[in-house]
This record gives structure tokens, sequence and C-alpha cells, in this order.
């Protein structure tokens, strides 16, 4: 063995954290390299079933796009099923589904990702139809078949959105939290006119610069032999070229120099309260800590909220509270159903009074040792699924530049304390939030505090 | 942004000879031909876990399977019978009612001292009762496993039913039934198993307001005494075990849980006559969309024809390109999604197809969904490819059926709980594998009846009736979301 050959076999294999006879169960072995073309590849094998996970992340979502110019690339994720270059329409779902697997995708503000889980001896085949999409995706697509997927984007917002109770509620907080100029400020799902005004060089421009190898993660995960796999993967990716550098936004945090407070009319039977906090990112170690917070306020009958609100007082029909981390930023959000008969106002005064307590106290230690005890199974749960590992190691490459991102996520989850919650509760539980009541068509009077609310639609 | 590979200072070493790897490249040099769909290669052979069966000293059947890759267990105890075999008349709901109070504190425990040891565990406890069997069960670290099972066993035996838990589930149930009747897919699963069974079978009733009402502590006390029993249970073990270690483990663990009981036998009801087939017509004024369910009575899970009607239905509505989301999603745009199954079980489930229409293709889509039957009943024979894509969808799905130690457990007591052998999945390859198109097309005749349908339509009355009968698919007769036929205009 050549001495550069045996040094990248050991820097591997502590890369992948392969353990050599330890017990550790928090583990993914992996290892991950790019092509020339900047293509980023993690491999993990498990040969507990004869089965493989695909994923893919390209790194763009609503927040790459520009005002006037939203929902690309949500409407990108419709047209990555429409067939490509050499893979005519359907055939896609039958070496999937056909074959006893599955295939998927999803956009975020963040992130596009595409996946499926197939026998392994379909590996090749996925590798094949994953790559005509990234590399001839434009080959096949015509104004008509980007028309007949705009129809279906605006049928999904109609569904999703529009016609579903409390549906409209992101949009507003979206909003009413970051600047109009802000790429955090519209929905994933992007607006009518502009999907209506995009021409086909603007969208197949989008495609050309965000789908390209560079800006792409492939993650495999299951019964493969390593070795075949990168050699498929060259194959089949290696001569897609490069695309052109891209400019990520400048994302600036948030904070709101004072209260506000909304209120919405929908079709709903039962109002709903919404207190919203601009918090942290992903990248930010505090969303840890706020995780742990939002357990200790919700979930089992036992947190401070639940038992506050659903148990003790029966106010409400259900109370939630938690962190949401995209890439750059972030919220904490409580939410509040209430039982009939029960003001919006009172709860919102009961919450805040549950919320104060715990800013001025803390949580004891037993309650954060409850909301992070449960952390060890849902990690070795997680293991069973070559999906779920994939989306954890594609998630760490993507956001974090480090596929092994998942030990630190874990590690730092066990390590907050009380004095860390009670701390970020004081930092970013502040007045400076958005409380949005969502009340049925013609009764604003059931808004907590209605006059004092902006009326929003 | 700067993308790093490595979070590593060495790392483009490494880079660069990965990249640099000539047996990784050469293939992608000359002339790849990707109009050449690539050779799917050997499938690899089914694993299909193994087992042990025993008998516990207070009579429940033991069944454990070894898995040790992961530090995981998954354990479930299951009764063979459910709420259609052990409720009261009057008094649906009782048997899910009971499993959600099992919750609510033991002699030991109040419901706080239980849901904060089960906390710090890492771990719940589910309990739950369904139509014809119930089960409490949860997942662990092998390291949680013991004073979990500890937990369970004193949730099983010593669950003290407190009034004012009673009242506040009972409150939510309510609630719960109230907001019900105003989602259609909730009227809809209500209102179609009635009009295929009517009042009399245990098929066709369920919970409502009258008889969550009249639930009294008794009867919850009562059905919690008599249901959970050893005598017609399961335990099944799966994960980081060994059957003569968790078989000790266990006999300590439910020590206090007593030997008794006994199998249900499974008597329905003779269904009612067939009726022709009829639009069921249920208004639910300014709907968006129509909810359908189209269907009729179906055999039971042991029916001789299960692999041919697994085959059919597959082709028919049982995959995303399957012929009617094809037809009815794809192509022509009037749903986001439908399909079409069997519910399979000891007594004569229904089969079912159906799905969320745009409001106004009601009358379009109902036309397809009809041509799609009368298509699989002979109208439009089943190519040979529709025969192999179903076939092998089918086959190839086992392995995701022993993905995780929780998919194991349900894999195995469902052959317990159907009375299927042992040897079930070594032999479903051949079984799927030896169904003919004469097969599929004899079963389609056989049980899509098309002069026997109930069509139920949940949707805005005034815009689609019209239009409904305008098709001259069947007579409409008009029903409330309770599935009460409403007289008059």
């Amino acid at each position: 063995m050549k001495p550069l050959a045996r040094v990248v076999l050991m820097c591997m294999m502590w890369l992948a954290g392969v353990s050599l006879g330890a017990q550790n169960a928090i583990n993914i072995p992996f290892e991950t390299y790019a092509l020339p073309n900047g293509l980023t590849v993690v491999l993990s094998t498990d040969r507990t079933a004869p089965t493989v996970a695909v994923n893919i992340w390209y790194h763009v979502g609503s927040k790459n796009e520009l005002p006037g110019r939203t929902g690309f690339a949500h409407l990108f994720e419709h047209v990555m099923f429409t067939g490509s270059g050499h893979v005519p329409y359907g055939l896609h779902d039958r070496l999937t589904e056909g074959a006893g697997g599955s295939n998927n995708g999803s956009t975020s503000n963040d992130i596009t990702t595409y996946y499926e889980t197939v026998p392994s001896n379909y590996l090749e085949t996925m590798l094949w139809i994953e790559a005509d999409r990234m590399g001839f995706l434009l080959d096949s697509l015509d104004l008509a078949k980007l028309n007949a997927q705009r129809d279906i984007v605006k049928n999904e917002r109609r569904q999703r959105v529009d016609n579903q109770p409390y549906g409209r509620v992101y949009e507003i907080l979206s909003r009413t939290i970051y600047p109009s100029s802000h790429p955090y400020s519209w929905p994933v799902i992007g607006s009518m006119e502009d999907l209506s005004a995009a021409s086909e060089e603007d969208v197949k421009n989008f495609f050309r610069l965000y789908y390209a190898p560079n800006n792409a993660y492939l993650t495999i995960v299951g019964d493969f032999d390593p070795a075949q796999a990168k050699a498929w993967v060259a194959k089949y990716f290696g001569d897609i070229p490069r695309g052109n550098p891209i400019k990520r936004p400048a994302v600036e945090p948030v904070t709101l120099a004072s209260g506000q407070r909304l209120v919405m009319e929908d079709r709903v039977q039962v109002p709903r309260l919404y207190i919203v906090w601009p918090s942290v990112g992903s990248k930010h170690d505090d969303r840890f800590a706020l995780s742990v917070l939002g357990a200790i306020l919700s979930g089992p009958r036992t947190a401070r909220l639940t038992k506050a609100l659903v148990f003790d007082e029966q106010a409400a029909a259900s109370v939630s509270a938690g962190q949401d981390s995209n890439e750059d930023v972030g919220e904490f959000s409580v939410t509040i159903t209430p039982r009939p008969g029960h003001p919006l106002t009172d709860l919102e005064a009961a919450a805040d009074a549950v919320i104060e307590r715990l800013k001025r106290e803390g949580p004891t230690a037993e309650e954060v040792q409850k909301a992070t005890a449960g952390e060890e199974l849902s990690f070795v749960r997680g293991l069973e699924s070559n999906l779920g590992k994939a989306f954890q190691l594609a998630g760490g490459a993507a956001i974090h530049g480090d596929a092994g991102y998942f030990r630190t996520e874990y590690q730092r989850t066990l390590g907050v304390t009380a004095a860390d919650v009670q701390r970020v509760a004081n930092k970013y539980l502040t007045t400076g939030r958005v409380v949005l009541s969502v009340v049925p068509t013609g009764q604003i009077d059931q808004a907590s505090k209605p006059a004092e609310s902006k009326r929003v639609e | 942004m700067t993308r790093r590979i490595f979070p590593l200072a060495l790392c483009p070493l490494l880079f660069v000879a990965l990249c640099l790897q000539p047996s990784a490249l050469s293939e992608a040099q000359g002339t790849l031909d990707r109009t050449k769909q690539p050779p799917i290669g050997r499938p690899a052979e089914l694993r299909v876990p193994s087992w042990t069966r025993s008998k516990l000293s207070n009579g429940a059947e033991l069944i454990v399977s070894e898995k040790h890759d992961l530090p995981l267990v998954s354990f479930s105890i299951t009764f063979l019978g459910g709420g259609d075999q052990f409720e009261p008349a009057g008094r649906r709901g009782v048997a899910s009612l009971t499993a959600a109070m099992l919750n609510e504190g033991t002699k030991t425990r109040d419901d706080e001292a239980l849901s904060n040891a089960l906390q710090l565990l890492g771990t719940t406890v589910s309990a739950g009762v369904g139509g014809e069997s119930g089960s409490i069960s949860f997942v662990s670290t092998a390291a949680k496993f013991a004073p979990t099972l500890d937990i369970l066993a004193d949730m099983l035996v010593n669950s003290t039913f407190p009034p004012e838990a009673l009242e506040r589930l009972r409150g939510q149930r309510l609630v719960a039934l109230n907001q019900a009747k105003a989602q259609p897919g909730s009227i809809s699963a209500r209102v179609f198993p009635r009009v295929l069974y009517g009042d009399a079978h245990p098929f066709g009733q369920s919970q409502t307001e009258a008889s969550v009402k009249a639930i009294t502590r008794e009867d919850v006390v009562s059905f919690h005494r008599n249901y959970f029993k050893p005598g017609r249970a399961l335990i099944t073990v799966v994960g980081d075990v060994t059957p003569t270690a968790i078989r000790a483990d266990i006999e300590r663990g439910l020590a206090s849980w007593l030997a008794g009981g006994k199998r249900p036998t499974f008597t329905f009801p003779s269904l009612t006559a067939p009726r022709a087939t009829t639009i069921y017509l249920v208004d639910k004024p300014g709907s968006a969309q129509s909810t359908f369910a189209i269907g009729l009575p179906g055999p039971p899970r042991n029916t001789p024809d299960y692999y041919a009607l697994s085959v059919m239905n597959t082709i028919l509505g049982g995959m995303f390109q399957a012929r009617l989301n094809a037809n009815i999603r794809e192509e022509k745009g009037y749903s986001y999604g439908v399909g079409s199954g069997f519910a399979y079980g000891k007594g004569p489930g229904p089969f079912r197809t159906g799905g969320d229409i745009v409001g106004d293709k009601t009358d379009a889509a109902l036309v397809e969904f009809m041509k799609e039957l009368r298509g699989i009943a002979g109208a439009r024979p089943v190519t040979d490819e529709e025969l192999r894509t179903a076939k092998e969808s089918l086959v190839q799905r086992l392995p995701a059926t022993f993905a995780s130690v929780g998919a194991i457990n349900g894999a195995i007591t469902g052959l317990w709980m159907q009375g299927l052998p042992d040897t079930y999945y070594q032999e479903y390859g051949k079984a799927i594998g030896a169904i003919t198109g004469d097969d599929v097309l004899r079963v389609a005749k056989k049980y899509i009846d098309m002069d026997h349908l109930a069509i139920v339509i949940v949707g805005d009355r005034k815009s689609i009736e019209a239009p409904l009968k305008a098709t001259g698919v069947a007579p409409i007769t008009l029903l409330d979301i309770e599935g009460n036929v409403v007289n008059g205009p």
C-alpha cells in the first residue's frame, strides 16, 4: 500500500467515525467525497435489509428567489417529476413504486430535496434518473409542460393555503416578522401573480444556476457496494458541467422593536391564538436550548403550558410551543386552541403568566432531564431507516458543511442546562413579538384584546 | 457562503486523492448512452426474520424475534377481539375510552407520576382498542426495557379510572365528534359503512354523541376487567433480546397479570340484501370538494382469493400510477389523489374506492370512476406490463415490512391475528407470482359487482346534484351527515 493511500484510508475511517468494536450506538458510519464538478457525495452502508435510499439535496429554496419572482423553487419540485431528457414521464414511478419502493420531494425556504427508497438492485437505475433530471431536465421542458405544472401549483395553493382553515397564518406571520425585501418574508409556494408572470427563460435560468452539481448533495444509504456506487456516481454525474458561481442572499437576523397585535377572519369553527417571537436559525447554538424550552412548555401533561391550560384550568383544547429553525433565521411560537367559552384574551394572559414564571425562576433540572431523555431513543430509532439517515447526513453536509453534524447536534441537545433554558427564554421571549388571533368570519370580538388588534387578511 | 466538505484542514488532500481514483472515473469517459435504462441487477434474497414461540404461566402466548444491530426493543401485547366483539349495545366507544384511561393513574402512581416516569425513561406506552383487536405497546432502548415493562404492567393491572379523568376525556371526545361534523372526510367515513352494513351489523356502527354520553365509569371498569386478559393475548418482543432472558423478564414484570379470558369467536350477522347501485348524496353546503366513497362489502382476510385480489387492486388503485390515479389525478386533474383498497379482517370488510374531487368535476369524476371499475372487471383487460409491475411491486415491498423492530413486530403479530402460517412471508412471493391475468379478471368480476355499488358523495348539493343526475349513472338518495335518509326536497 502506498503511503498516501494509507493516510487516506486512516483519514477516511477517522472522519467516517467508523467505530471499531465500540458499543456507541449514536453513530452513522459514512464516507464523503466530491466529484470534480462539485457534486458532494455521502455514502453510508447498512446491510440489514436489501434496500437503499437515494437522497439528493439542492441548496436552493424560496429564499433564493427575488421579490416579484417568487415560487420558482417549489415550481421546480413539480417539474422534476415530469420526466427529463432521456427518462419519459411515468418511468420514475414505475421503477420506484412499481418495484415496491417510493419517491417524493419537498421544498422549503432553504433547500429542495428529492428521494427514493428502492430494492438495492435498483440503485444504478435511481442514479441514472437523478443524474438525468439534474443534467437534462430542460431538454424535455417546454412551455406547455411548464404551464401545466403552474396550474397544478396554483391548485395546490388554493387547496393547501387559501381553502385550508388557518392555512394563511404562516404567510401573514412571515410578512409581519420580516421586512418586505427579506428573503424569508415570502411564502415557499409563492404568489399567483409571480407564477403567472414568469417567462420560460426566467424559469430555465433559475434551474441552470441552482440545479448544478456544485449546488447538490447526493446521499446513498443502505445495502450497496461502495466501490460500485462510486463508479456509478462518476458514470452518471461525472460529465454534468459545473454551474456558475452562486451568490447567496445576505440574510440579516431580525428583532421586533415592539409587539404587534393582529386579527384575521377565516372560515374556521374555533378561534386560535398564535404568539411568535423571532429567534435564531439552525447555525446558532441557542436553538438547542430553545428546543428544550419548547419541550418544557408543551407536550406531555406535565409540561408547563399543557398542564396549566389543558389540564388544570381546562381552558384550552390544545397548546403547542416550540422552536422552528431555518438555515439562517428561526422563530419560537406558542399556539393555543381554546375550549368553548374561554376567550383568547384570557388564554394569552394565562400563557404569559406561565412563561414569565419560567423566565423568572428557570426550569428544574428534572424538567430539562425529562425533555432530553427521549433523545437517545429517537436517535437510535432514526438509525433504523435508511432514508432517515440519508436526511441526517445530507442536511449536515448541505447546511453545516459536515455530514457528521448529527453528532454535534446530539451532544449539544444533551448538554443543555436549566440555566441555558432560562437564559434563552429571557433573551428571546420578549415583548418584541407578534400576537395573531384567527377568528371565525364576522367575529372579530373573539380576538385577544380585539380593540388593540390590527385587522389583516 | 463557502462550501466545506470536510471540517478539517487536511481534507483538501483527501479530496483530491478520492477524486482522482481512476476506477471511479473511467466509466465517465467515453460516450455514455443515457437513453439506455441501466439493467436491474439480480434482486437480493429476501431475509425473513425468524422467531420462537412459547406460553407464559398466565396463558398468554409469547413470540420473540431477535435483532441485534441496534440496542432497541419493540414490545406489544395484542388482544384478539375488539370493540365489535366486546362493547355492549349502546356503548360504542367504551373500548377506546378505556384504553385512553390507562394513562390516568394507578393505585401507586397518579397520572402525572406515570407521565414523569415514562418521560425519564424517554419513551411512551401506547394503548388502543380497534374493531377486532387491541394492544398496549412500547419501543424502548434495551437498557430501559425492564423499567418500562414495570410501568406497562402497572397500567394494565392497577389502573384506577378516576371519575374526573373520565369526564375530561368524555368532554374532549364530544368536542371531537362535533368538529368531525364539519369535515367531509369524517362524514364519509361514518356514512359509507352505515350504508353498506346497516345499524344491526357492528361494521355499520360507530361511537356517537349519545353512546359517549351514556358510558359510565362502571362500563369502563367492567370493560377493563373483562377485556385485557392473557387468555386472548399475544406478547410479541422484537429486538436486542434473547428468548430465554426476555421470557424471565416478562414473567417477572407481568407477575401480577393473572390468568383468565379466552379467545372470542368471530361471528357476524348476515349482510342485508344488496341494493341496486345508488348514489347517496350527503349535502355539505359550500364545500369546494366532493369526497367520494364507492364500494360494497368484501371478503374476509382468509379468503383464498387474497393474492389475486391484491394484484387486482394494485393495478386498479394501489399505486400512484395505478389506473384510477393515472386517469383521475394525473391525466384529468380532477383530484390530488384517488385510490382503492379492501379492509381485510375477520369479517366482510368493505372494498372502497374514492378520494377528494374538485367540486365542479364531481360528475365527470364519477363517470371516470365507473369507467375504471368496469374496465378492471373486463372492459379493459389487464396488460402483461400491468400484471408484471403489480406483482413486482407487491413482492418487493416485503423488505420494508421488516425494516424496523416495530415493523417486524407488526408483521409477526399480523400473522397471529389473522391465523396465517409462520411460513407466510417465505411463500408470499410464490403465491403472488402464480397469479395470472385470468385470476385478476375472475376476482374483479366476482367482488366488484357493478349492479350493487354504494356511491357515497359528500359535497355541495346545490352545485353537484343536477350534474350527478345528468350522468345517468344511478338514482340519487339524499342522506344527512349521520347517514339517515332525508325525505322531501
